[in-house]
């Protein structure tokens, strides 16, 4: 059918992974995880499947790579601490190298649905939050142009190639970014 | 503003559609480059009543948000009401008793018949016609009376919770919508005769402002828009929610993709919403209308849901993101207005001005909904 | 009316000026600018069950050049600040505002810390002459504030106040 020549395709992309999701616990049925550099090819498989374009929109993960170290820090110690309450031997020393941090992203989330097959697909793609970057997809979809100057407007995204990047929603001049999760009025 | 300066030559001019125009629509502002009588190019500008909803939905608990919800699309505020609340119980996994789910559907759907009655006033009194919008608002008034006993307000309603709602119906509000059903089906009869066979109005909405089906998907246009157009797309069959599947009723769609489709698409919905209140009221279940222990903390589990549902516009969905805690990480509203005015700037190019007006008219804006 | 630069006139005749205040005070011509929620009331107000036309003021024009009430209904963003005062700048003297709903009277429901797009309240931008709170308020209640509005413009006020029974 439509959607399984449609996840066929996906997969042949690369960096593409695809996950079949139950549609009543989540409300979405397909989740595809995308790199930057291959948006404009999943998009145009997309298209081609005849799916209509239905939010785009940005998610602010600061503070998500801090609180991840932390917990896999936590775990480690508390093994370490099992293991050297379990055994009499000399507690190894954990191995927490403390790896760099890691930068934190920014999501950028693409909804599509179907009018006639009973499929929402999710589109997720992640980008660096110092210079989230990535291509624009007006060209593909029209309607998308709009969404993805509300989400520049909240973000701070820039998408390249977008025939018209202004403010959308926020008065003409502005520079900031209210959405992102340190913004101070 | 440079595909305007591109396409500039002395013949032409830039006229301002401006923020304040006759009050039926809202602030939206649309800049047109003009050839006379013709738009060569609109644009149009957005903002004007920006007022933060998904940033509040982040600072506030999931349950301090509710009465943000209904002041969206305050014409079908109840649906703004549901979608949250259906997101909400879905991620956080909790039961609704099933009378909760009737009165939800019955009051939907009254609010659905008033949302298209101002739409029917506001659209006719566009093009010059001011005697409809009295009757309509008479009409609404009566919906506005029964919703008002049951909920406390006449525009702004926030009557779900989580797990119900918040008060019971009683025989009165029964009684009162059945006289109603009676009446609305009268005047129905009386907006065909004199309204939509009316020669001014055919003339005027026959064969103006087609939307091809690929535009209509190129855009993401959903509800009446799409339906005129030829596509058969109603969330409530598409993707059933609450107590839907139990009713008989019809998704009227028509192929013609121009004003006067799209008009008697939201003429015939009000019909079928009737349709659905009525079996509603015959099948009302007894049974408590909210949980025994309706919760005041909600704590969905870790991570994204995607809600949808069927506004008088179009496909509302919302996608919320959860962090575990009582505060929302991330909400999004996904409007339908939005997607059905982006398509306004292609539908337009070389139409007259007020065929243009007719045009967005059909598209039945809300601009708070648009802005958020 | 704070932005009367009007002179008085030299010989001045009190039963005119009352005539004239009588005049005003009963064709109210509003402007219609209705921004949210709050301009469906304005708009139920002027329809057939509550009738604003019986207090002369259901010409609800347009442009502002022929008004002398802007009822503010609905909240004001910071992108609308210039409009909404170029719109009060354009309305010919003698003049008022009312503000209708607490959008318009202080910001409403969308006031929180930190908030970056909305002005808190039409008094902000300028002076008005009657607050009437709800959100949104009641027709009846916008038609109470247009009879405190001829009240304040006549001195006396010609409709009964209403009693709860």
């Amino acid at each position: 059918m439509q959607t399984d020549n449609l996840k066929h395709n996906l997969t042949l992309i690369q960096g593409v992974t695809l996950q079949d999701i139950a549609y009543s616990t989540k409300g979405y049925s397909l989740d595809v995880q995308a790199k930057a550099e291959s948006v404009l090819q999943v998009v145009q498989e997309i298209d081609k499947a005849g799916f209509f374009i239905e939010a785009i929109t940005g998610v602010d993960w600061l503070g998500e790579k801090a609180a991840l170290k932390k917990e896999a820090d936590d775990k480690a110690k508390a093994a370490a601490a099992a293991e050297a309450a379990e055994g009499e031997q000399q507690p190894s020393l954990p191995a927490n190298e403390s790896p760099v941090l890691q930068e934190d992203e920014m999501e950028i989330v693409y909804d599509f649905n179907h009018y006639t097959s009973f499929c929402r697909l999710t589109v997720r793609v992640r980008v660096p939050r110092s210079n989230p970057r990535l291509p624009t997809i007006s060209s593909i979809y029209p309607g998308a142009d709009w969404h993805e100057r509300e989400t520049h407007d909240f973000f701070g995204i820039k998408f390249i190639g977008h025939p018209n990047l202004i403010p959308l929603l926020l008065p003409e001049d502005s520079d900031f970014h209210p959405l992102l999760k340190d913004f101070k009025a | 503003m440079s595909a305007f300066l591109e396409r500039q030559t002395d013949e032409t001019f830039v006229l301002n559609l401006g923020p304040q125009h006759p009050a039926t629509h809202g602030v939206l502002r649309v800049k047109l480059l003009m050839d006379g009588e013709y738009i060569l190019a609109a644009e149009p500008v957005l903002g004007y009543i920006h007022r933060m909803h998904e940033k509040m939905g982040e600072n506030r608990t999931w349950i301090q948000y509710l009465p943000n919800t209904p002041r969206l699309d305050y014409l079908h505020a109840l649906a703004y009401n549901q979608i949250y609340v259906n997101a909400v119980e879905r991620a956080a996994g909790i039961e609704v008793p099933e009378r909760a789910e009737y009165i939800r559907v019955i009051t939907v759907e009254l609010n659905r018949v008033s949302s298209h009655l101002v739409w029917f006033g506001a659209f006719v009194m566009d093009l010059g016609g001011f005697t409809p919008l009295l009757y309509a608002f008479d009409d609404r008034e009566h919906i506005l009376d029964l919703l008002e006993e049951l909920t406390g307000s006449r525009l702004t309603y926030c009557y779900f919770r989580f797990g119900g709602v918040s008060c019971d119906i009683d025989d009165n509000f029964i009684t009162g919508t059945k006289i109603f059903i009676k009446r609305m089906r009268e005047r129905l009869k009386m907006y065909r005769a004199l309204v939509t066979g009316n020669i001014i109005l055919i003339k005027r909405i026959k064969d103006n402002g087609p939307i091809s089906e690929e535009m209509c998907r190129k855009y993401g246009a959903t509800g009446p828009v799409a339906r005129g157009s030829n596509i058969n797309f109603d969330v409530r069959k598409h993707e059933p929610y609450s107590v839907y599947p139990e009713f008989d009723f019809d998704v009227p769609v028509y192929s013609e993709c121009d004003s006067m489709a799209r008009y008697m698409v939201r003429m015939d919905e009000i019909e079928q919403s009737l349709r659905i209140i009525e079996q509603a009221l015959e099948k009302l279940p007894d049974g408590p209308f909210l949980l025994p222990k309706a919760p005041k903390v909600v704590k969905p589990p870790k991570g994204d849901y995607y809600q949808a549902v069927e506004a008088a516009r179009g496909s509302l969905g919302m996608r919320i993101v959860s962090d575990g805690t009582n505060n929302c990480y991330r909400l999004k509203w996904r409007s339908p207005t939005f997607s059905n005015l982006s398509l306004f700037g292609e539908a337009c190019q070389g139409m007259l001005l007020p065929d243009a007006l007719a045009l967005m008219g059909s598209l039945d804006l809300v601009i708070p909904e648009i802005d958020r | 009316m704070g932005t009367q630069d009007i002179q008085p006139p030299i010989v001045q005749f009190a039963q005119l000026d009352k005539l004239l205040a009588l005049g005003r005070a009963n064709s109210l011509w509003p402007m219609t600018f209705g921004i949210a929620c709050c301009a469906i009331e304005m708009m139920a107000t002027g329809a057939a069950r509550f009738d604003l036309a019986r207090f002369g003021a259901e010409v609800f024009r347009p442009s502002p050049r022929h008004c002398d009430v802007m009822i503010v209904c609905g909240t004001i963003s910071n992108k609308l600040k210039p409009v909404i005062q170029t719109l009060y700048d354009q309305m010919p003297e003698p003049k008022w505002v009312i503000a209708m709903g607490n959008c318009a009277i202080s910001g409403g429901p969308f006031v929180f810390e930190g908030q970056y797009g909305i002005v808190e309240g039409a008094d902000k931008l300028f002076p008005v002459d009657v607050y009437i709170p709800g959100c949104p308020p009641r027709p009846e209640a916008l038609i109470e504030g247009i009879i405190e509005l001829e009240q304040k413009l006549t001195n006396w006020r010609r409709w009964p106040v209403v009693e709860v029974e």
